[in-house]
C-alpha cells in the first residue's frame, strides 16, 4: 500500500480519482483542490506518488511538480488539456488525459511507483 | 542661280545654300523696313550670315519692326508658320504672343538682353494652339555705330524635357501620396546606420508618434537594443537579401515614460541598389498585426479552456455514473439519480455561461439550483443572503451540494412533508468570512440513505476540503441543519489560466 496525493480542483473529479486509488489498495493524502492547499500538503505531509491536475481554478500547478521534482517524488499529470497543457520544461513527463478509466491510472502508478 | 564666286552677287554674303538662303535670295526685301538687299548695313549682312550657318534655331528681329530673319534650325521649329513667317513683323508673325515680343523688342533694343528658362507659350505652329516650353536668350545685335538695330534669340524647345520632368514629378507625387495614405508602415533607411530618411504616418503611428526624421535607427528607437533588430537591419545591408518576417514581436516605446509596449508586425526589409548594384538604402514595409495575433492567441486559449472544460465535464459524469451505481439499490434508482445529477450540473453550467464562465451571483446560481425543488401552492424553499460574486468552481462545487441536500430534502426531508420548510440563507462577516446556512424546519430529521453516501461525502467531506472551510450536519428534532464555513478569497476562484 502506497500513499499517494490526489491534486484536483474538480470536486466530483477528485472523488472519482480517491474511488480508483482507494480500489486499487492504496491510501489517499488529499485530495487538495487548490494551488496553496496543495503546496502545503506536499510541504507537510509524506507520500509516495502524486497525481495532478494541471488547472487549480486558475492557477496552474506546476510549482507543486516543481517541489515534487526537488524532493524525488514521482507523479503524474492528470488533465482535460493533456500533454498540450503541459510547461516546456514537462513536455515529457507522464500525462493521463481525463477522463480516463482507473485501469489506465493504475498501470501509470505500476510504471512509476 | 549665280554661283558663290559671282563678285556681282549681292547675296554672296550668305556664304549658304540652304533652304532659307534661297528664301532670302527670292524675297522681295523692298517690300520690307529693310529696303532692297544692296542697301543692307554691313551688321545685318554679317549678322544674317552668322546665323545661317548655325544648327541651333536663331532668329533675328531687325529693326524697330522686328523684321524676322531665321535659319534652317529655327524653319523646323517654327513648323507651318514656314515659310509664310519669314520676313513678316515679330508682333504680327507671332500674333497669339505679340505681347510677349513687344516686350522682347523693347528690351533688346535698347541694348539690355533676356533670357526665360522653360518659358511656357502657347503657339499656333500647326494649325492649333499648342502649349510649348523653351529655353530663349535675346541679345541686341549692335549696328555700325554700336547702336542697338535688332535682337537676336536663340530658341531651344525643351518641351519634351519639360513634359518628362513633369511627369516623372506626377509619379513621384502619386507615389509620395501612396507612401502616405498607405495603410502599412513604411520607412526608407539610408547607409550602413540606418538613418531614417522618410518616414510614412503609419510608421509614425507604429512608433508612438516621434519624430525620427534624419536619426539613426539607434538613436530614434533605442528601446529595439537588444531585441535584434539593429543586427537584422545589418545583414539586410551587408548581404543585400530581402528579409521577412510575420507576426514578429518587437516592444515599441509608444507613448511617453511608459514602459516598451509589445506589438506584432508582418515586416519587410527590402535593400535598395544604386546603379553600381551597392546597398544604399533598405525600405521597410509593413503592418501591425498586434490585434490579429491577439484574437489568435484568444481562440487558441478559448479552444484549450473549452477543451479543458468538456474533459472535465466528461470526467464529472464519469464520477457522477461510477459513485451513483456504487451506491444505489436499482437501476431505475441509479438511473433517476443519475439523470437528477447531470441536470443539476447542466443548470449549474447555464448560469456560469450567462456570466461568461467569468463568476457568478451566488443568488442567482442558489436559486437555479433549487428550482427543481418547489413546491408549487408555497414558499417552501426561503432563500436570502447578501449579494456575493463567486468563482466558476465554488460556484459549480456549491451548486453540486445544494442539489444534494435538495433531493435528501425532497426524498427525506423537509420537502417530503406538506408543512416542512427549507430555509437557505448566507452571510459574509467583516473578515470576509463566509457562511451558508441550510436548516430544515418541521420535516424528518434524515440524511442520506445511498450505502456509500455520496451525498454526504460531497457535502462533508469534499466541499470543505475544495473551500478550504469547515461543514458541518446537525440532525435536530425539527430537521437537519447544515452549515459551510469558509472565507471570500476561498469562493473566489479565477476564472481562466493566462497562456495555457
Amino acid at each position: 500500500m502506497k500513499r499517494i496525493l490526489i491534486v484536483e480542483d474538480e470536486m466530483l473529479v477528485a472523488m472519482l480519482i480517491e474511488d480508483a486509488v482507494t480500489d486499487m489498495g492504496h491510501e489517499v493524502v488529499g485530495p487538495a483542490m487548490r494551488l496553496e492547499t496543495a503546496l502545503e500538503t506536499v510541504a507537510t505531509e509524506t507520500f509516495d506518488f502524486a497525481i495532478l491536475d494541471i488547472n487549480l481554478a486558475g492557477n496552474l500547478s506546476f510549482p507543486v511538480a516543481d517541489r515534487l521534482v526537488e524532493l524525488g517524488i514521482p507523479f503524474v499529470f492528470a488533465s482535460g488539456y493533456g500533454s498540450a497543457g503541459l510547461a516546456e520544461r514537462y513536455h515529457n513527463a507522464p500525462v493521463v488525459q481525463k477522463p480516463f478509466a482507473p485501469q489506465q491510472l493504475e498501470a501509470v502508478l505500476q510504471r512509476l511507483l | 542661280m549665280p554661283s558663290m564666286l559671282d563678285l556681282d552677287d549681292p547675296f554672296r554674303f550668305l556664304g549658304n545654300d540652304g533652304e532659307v538662303a534661297g528664301i532670302i535670295r527670292n524675297y522681295d526685301w523692298a517690300s520690307t523696313p529693310l529696303g532692297p538687299v544692296e542697301s543692307w548695313p554691313p551688321s545685318l549682312k554679317t549678322s544674317t550670315a552668322l546665323l545661317l550657318q548655325s544648327p541651333v534655331p536663331i532668329v533675328m528681329l531687325w529693326g524697330e519692326a522686328g523684321v524676322m530673319i531665321y535659319n534652317d534650325a529655327y524653319s523646323v521649329f517654327a513648323g507651318h508658320r514656314h515659310p509664310s513667317l519669314f520676313g513678316s513683323n515679330v508682333r504680327e508673325g507671332w500674333a497669339e504672343i505679340a505681347d510677349f515680343n513687344d516686350n522682347v523688342m523693347n528690351v533688346g533694343l535698347s541694348g539690355r538682353t533676356l533670357a526665360y528658362r522653360d518659358q511656357e507659350l502657347t503657339l499656333h505652329r500647326k494649325g492649333y494652339p499648342e502649349q510649348v516650353w523653351m529655353d530663349l536668350d535675346y541679345s541686341p545685335v549692335p549696328d555700325e555705330e554700336g547702336k542697338p538695330a535688332g535682337v537676336i534669340a536663340i530658341v531651344v524647345e525643351t518641351t519634351d524635357r519639360v513634359l518628362a520632368e513633369r511627369r516623372n514629378k506626377e509619379e513621384f507625387q502619386r507615389l509620395q501620396s501612396l507612401f502616405e495614405q498607405a495603410p502599412t508602415f513604411m520607412a526608407m533607411l539610408s547607409g550602413k546606420e540606418h538613418r531614417f530618411e522618410l518616414v510614412n504616418p503609419g510608421y509614425r503611428e507604429l512608433i508612438g508618434g516621434r519624430d525620427v526624421a534624419g536619426k539613426t535607427i539607434i538613436e530614434a528607437l533605442p528601446e529595439l537594443t537588444g531585441q535584434g533588430y539593429y543586427e537584422l537591419l545589418d545583414e539586410v545591408f551587408a548581404t543585400g537579401q530581402t528579409v521577412r518576417r510575420f507576426s514578429e514581436r518587437v516592444y515599441l516605446q509608444r507613448e511617453v515614460d511608459a514602459p516598451p509596449e509589445e506589438r506584432f508586425v508582418d515586416y519587410v526589409y527590402q535593400p535598395i541598389r544604386d546603379e553600381t548594384g551597392i546597398v544604399t538604402h533598405i525600405f521597410v514595409q509593413g503592418s501591425d498585426v498586434t490585434e490579429r495575433v491577439r484574437a489568435e492567441q484568444r481562440q487558441r486559449l478559448l479552444i484549450n479552456e473549452l477543451n479543458h472544460r468538456v474533459k472535465n465535464t466528461l470526467a464529472s459524469i464519469q464520477s457522477i455514473v461510477s459513485q451513483t451505481l456504487r451506491g444505489v439499490h436499482s437501476k431505475e434508482e441509479a438511473s433517476a439519480a443519475i439523470t437528477a445529477r447531470i441536470l443539476a450540473m447542466s443548470r449549474a453550467h447555464n448560469v456560469l455561461t450567462e456570466e461568461n464562465w467569468d463568476s457568478a451571483d451566488l443568488l442567482t446560481m442558489v436559486e437555479s439550483s433549487m428550482d427543481a425543488f418547489r413546491i408549487e401552492g408555497r414558499e417552501a424553499i426561503r432563500i436570502s443572503g447578501p449579494n456575493i460574486r463567486v468563482g466558476p468552481h465554488a460556484a459549480m462545487s456549491i451548486a453540486l451540494a445544494l442539489h444534494e441536500l435538495g433531493t435528501n430534502a425532497a426524498r427525506y426531508g423537509a420537502l417530503s412533508s406538506p408543512t416542512g420548510i427549507v430555509d437557505l440563507h448566507w452571510n459574509l462577516d467583516e473578515n470576509e468570512q463566509f457562511e451558508l446556512v441550510w436548516s430544515e424546519e418541521g420535516g424528518p430529521a434524515v440524511f442520506e440513505s445511498e450505502r456509500k453516501g455520496f451525498g454526504s461525502r460531497l457535502i462533508l467531506q469534499v466541499l470543505p476540503r475544495e473551500l478550504r472551510g469547515t461543514a458541518e450536519l446537525v440532525r435536530r428534532s425539527s430537521g437537519i441543519v447544515f452549515k459551510l464555513s469558509t472565507s471570500l478569497e476561498a469562493i473566489s476562484d479565477r476564472p481562466v489560466v493566462e497562456g495555457v
